[in-house]
């Protein structure tokens, strides 16, 4: 028998714990790091509320504010977009359809949690942008809309799960005592379980729109990657798919490779700041329900 | 002349800024069974949970001194004490293995011989009667065991390290009568082998198979002594007030 | 009163309609268009023709995804599942414990593309890494540490406090009752966030476009060799024109991939006690 050594174990764990706590350090202090000289030569004036970026011109002006509009416009349309729809399905699944069928029909929904982004990117360009083409008479299907709908498909699983668990714990908790006061299936669930689940669904929704905001691959590739100001039916550029696009061509240490890196600490900010609100909103809501 | 096991100086508890023990001083006599009796929330459990030290475990803070054997515990090393004193749980815990591998896992770590595992499962199987129930089935899951069963296997798991005390959580308040009962008749054979320490909230348990009694409340021993003359004689007013109380 | 009934009703239905058969079309579509591209020489081949991927398969994205992903799990699992232990079982600092779990969450909710950017600054320019096997995998590490380490924390939280405890009062030290008892019990959950770690990993596009995966390269025989990844071949296809049917096909064998992996682990996971 081999003599087990506690300390070993106790050594080799702490380290493991070091390691990872380096490392996501060291991508803060790069990303702090790097984006500090933009921020030391351009104002933030400027660059928050400016009108263009173009980086490359002789003239060069940095602004992120199209692009953070841009951003945020999907964002919210996905969410817009996904809200009637997640709760809806997430009620249908808990009330509506057999046990064993909304199980496997939320394993699939799950699923698409691990399709990568590039493929739903590749799925919004040849379906949707393509029917936005044929059938919309438009130019170009690339836009804004069809950014949202793409979106918002990929943030069933993170809308549908949540809400479905939380309902799922509602119906445990206070169907059967609302059933037996005669009033109907419909009535309970719209007054009692949406009252109930409020608080957890605005959550969820918060913690999709985060998800919305840093996702590049699917967004980028169907919204056309126009540094202009947003409009619904054309082209825009997000935060992320500015990153991708330009991080290759800039030039390392240049003025434009760190406005790059201000790009991805503006992001996180606002994830921060989402974040944030959906911790708080949590706190008050697990007081109200215990 | 008695022989004292165990001896608590001034042992007070705390959790945070809250106090659950103050000052506990108490002896225990070897080969006995003692049962600390009193109401819920009067740091029984926590009075036991902290004689092999698991009370840190939960968060719990130990002044004082508690000698096993003329050492003081705080002196030991961890391993060392929990290996004499054993504890068994309110609710059953067993392991999510087989009932073998649930009996070996200590016995295996300490270093035991290969070809001693065997014996030493029967052996301490055979203490708690669980053996005859099991022996052909030594390989199945003990997660499928009857309640009574695997609080039995849990106490049976304690023995397997050899300890000198056995400290008992309520260990039947989630067994039926027919459990308890087997439980307390091993409980008194195997105070021949082993000194008893165990918590209750039934009197009649304590009557039942208790040597001495401890009465405590609000996180201290109100009275103490041998059962008989506690239950029939008690001195302290309070003690007389529970045990009036529960008998009704 | 009735008709607020109706329209609940109605917006239930129809909603949980329209989320179920868009769900399953997306599968369908990919199996559909994917299943008439995806023949043995698609799988085992590498890419072809002028321009490049236009014929041919697609052998060294699947290996290179696939080393890259198990690799990048193999390192960021490790760790992750040290990291989460610490946390569970050793940090004594609650302070410490807080500021380290704020960390980890703060990491896990940004883009993959600013790990990208990281990956891109330290090991590229940096370090003067070529874009190789090795740089992706490590940009990936980073991606999945904190995805994993909390999906692993959670798990290692889930299994009963009183069985650990119980262990201890046996004598037994706390890395032998984690190693025998609390891993073992927690390995399903263990496993399922590992899979799902490596999905992620193998799935992400952004952080490997500027820090390793190429347009054509060989099945890598080293660390240090360049590597061809799924999604980015997938990307190039497609955002190029190069070729929209072997693009179904690409999706197809990524996708299975995926699906496969994340099958595999909860199967290791599911194993009863050895």
């Amino acid at each position: 028998m081999k003599k087990y050594n506690e300390n070993i174990f106790r050594i080799v764990i702490t380290i493991g714990a070091i390691l990872s706590s380096i490392l996501v350090l060291l991508v803060f202090f790069y990303i702090l790091n790097e984006s500090l000289p933009f921020l030391k030569k351009v104002c933030w004036k400027e660059f928050l509320l400016g009108g263009t970026w173009s980086p490359l011109s002789s003239n060069p002006s940095f602004s992120f504010l199209p692009m953070i509009l841009g951003t945020l416009y999907v964002s919210f349309l996905a969410i817009a977009i996904v809200m009637p729809l997640g709760i809806g399905c997430a009620f249908f699944l808990s009330f509506l359809v057999k046990k064993s069928h909304s199980k496997v029909i939320l394993s699939f929904i799950d699923m698409l949690a691990g399709i990568p982004s590039v493929i739903f990117g590749f799925f919004g360009l040849v379906v949707l942008v393509k029917f936005m083409e044929q059938n919309l008479d438009m130019v170009t299907g690339e836009s804004v809309l069809v950014g949202g709908i793409l979106l918002s498909v990929m943030l069933f699983p993170y809308v549908i799960t949540g809400c479905a668990e939380t309902l799922e714990k509602g119906k445990e908790k206070y169907y059967i005592a609302s059933q037996s006061l005669g009033v109907s299936k419909w009535y309970t669930m719209r007054v009692i379980m949406l009252s109930y689940a409020a608080n957890s669904i605005f959550v969820n929704l918060l913690l999709a729109f985060s998800r919305a905001v840093g996702e590049t691959m699917a967004v980028m590739m169907v919204m056309g990657n126009s540094p202009i100001f947003p409009r619904l039916l054309g082209r825009a550029e997000t935060i992320p798919s500015l990153i991708a696009l330009e991080m290759g061509t800039a030039t390392y240490k240049s003025i434009h490779y760190s406005a790059l890196y201000t790009a991805g600490l503006i992001l996180i900010v606002i994830i921060l700041i989402i974040q944030f609100i959906a911790y708080k909103v949590n706190k008050m809501g697990s007081r109200r329900f215990k | 002349m008695k022989e004292i096991v165990l001896k608590t100086e001034d042992l007070c508890v705390s959790y945070g800024q809250k106090k659950i023990l103050k000052k506990i001083n108490t002896l225990f006599e070897k080969n006995k069974i003692t049962a600390i009796i009193g109401p819920s929330g009067c740091g029984k459990s926590t009075f036991l949970k902290s004689l092999n030290r698991t009370v840190e475990e939960y968060g719990g803070n130990m002044e004082g001194k508690i000698h096993l054997n003329n050492v003081n515990i705080m002196d030991m090393p961890l391993q060392n004490l929990r290996k004499s004193v054993g504890m068994v749980f309110q609710l059953p815990i067993v392991f999510p293995f087989s009932i073998y591998n649930n009996m070996i896992y200590a016995p295996k770590y300490f270093g035991e011989k290969k070809e001693k595992l065997n014996d030493i499962v029967i052996k301490n199987l055979k203490k708690t009667g669980l053996y005859d129930e099991v022996k052909d089935n030594l390989k199945m899951m003990a997660t499928k065991l009857s309640g009574g069963q695997q609080q039995r296997l849990a106490i049976a798991r304690c023995l397997t390290v050899n300890p000198e005390i056995i400290l008992l959580d309520e260990p039947c308040s989630a067994l039926d009568i027919k459990n308890t009962a087997n439980i307390e008749n091993m409980l008194l054979e195997l105070k021949n082998e082993y000194t008893i320490i165990i918590v209750t909230h039934n009197l009649s348990q304590a009557k039942r198979i208790a040597d001495n009694v401890i009465f405590m409340d609000e996180g201290q021993i109100i009275e103490e002594g041998n059962q008989n003359e506690m239950f029939d004689n008690p001195v302290n007013v309070r003690t007389k007030e529970y045990l009036m109380y529960m008998r009704n | 009163m009735k008709i607020k009934d109706i329209i609940f009703k109605s917006w239930i239905y129809i909603s949980g309609i329209i989320v179920v058969v868009v769900t399953f079309g997306v599968f369908l579509y990919f199996l559909y268009k994917g299943i008439k591209v995806v023949t043995l020489e698609f799988i085992l081949e590498a890419p072809g023709g002028m321009p490049l991927g236009t014929e041919g398969g697609v052998f060294p994205a699947i290996m290179g995804s696939l080393m890259s992903g198990l690799l990048s799990g193999l390192i960021g699992g490790l760790l992750g599942l040290c990291t989460s232990i610490y946390l569970v079982f050793y940090c004594n600092n609650k302070k410490n414990q807080k500021y380290m779990l704020h960390a980890l969450q703060l990491l896990a909710g940004i883009p993959s593309v600013i790990i990208g950017l990281f990956g891109y600054t330290v090991l590229i320019v940096g370090l003067g890494l070529n874009k190789s096997l090795i740089s992706v995998t490590l940009t990936l590490t980073v991606m999945i540490i904190p995805f994993i380490a909390l999906r692993m924390k959670k798990a290692l939280e889930e299994t009963s406090k009183d069985q650990f405890i119980c262990s201890l009062s046996l004598g037994i030290p706390k890395g032998y009752t984690i190693i025998h008892l609390v891993i073992p019990n927690a390995l399903k959950y263990i496993m399922t966030s590992l899979g799902l770690g490596i999905v992620f990993a193998m799935g992400a596009t952004a952080p490997i476009m500027f820090t390793g995966a190429v347009i054509i390269a060989g099945v890598p025989n080293k660390l240090t060799d360049p590597i061809m990844a799924l999604p980015y071949h997938l990307y190039v296809l497609v955002n190029e024109g190069i070729s929209i049917e072997m693009a179904y096909g690409t999706a197809f064998v990524l996708i299975v991939l995926v699906l496969l992996i994340n099958l595999i682990c909860h199967f290791i996971g599911n194993f009863e006690d050895v």
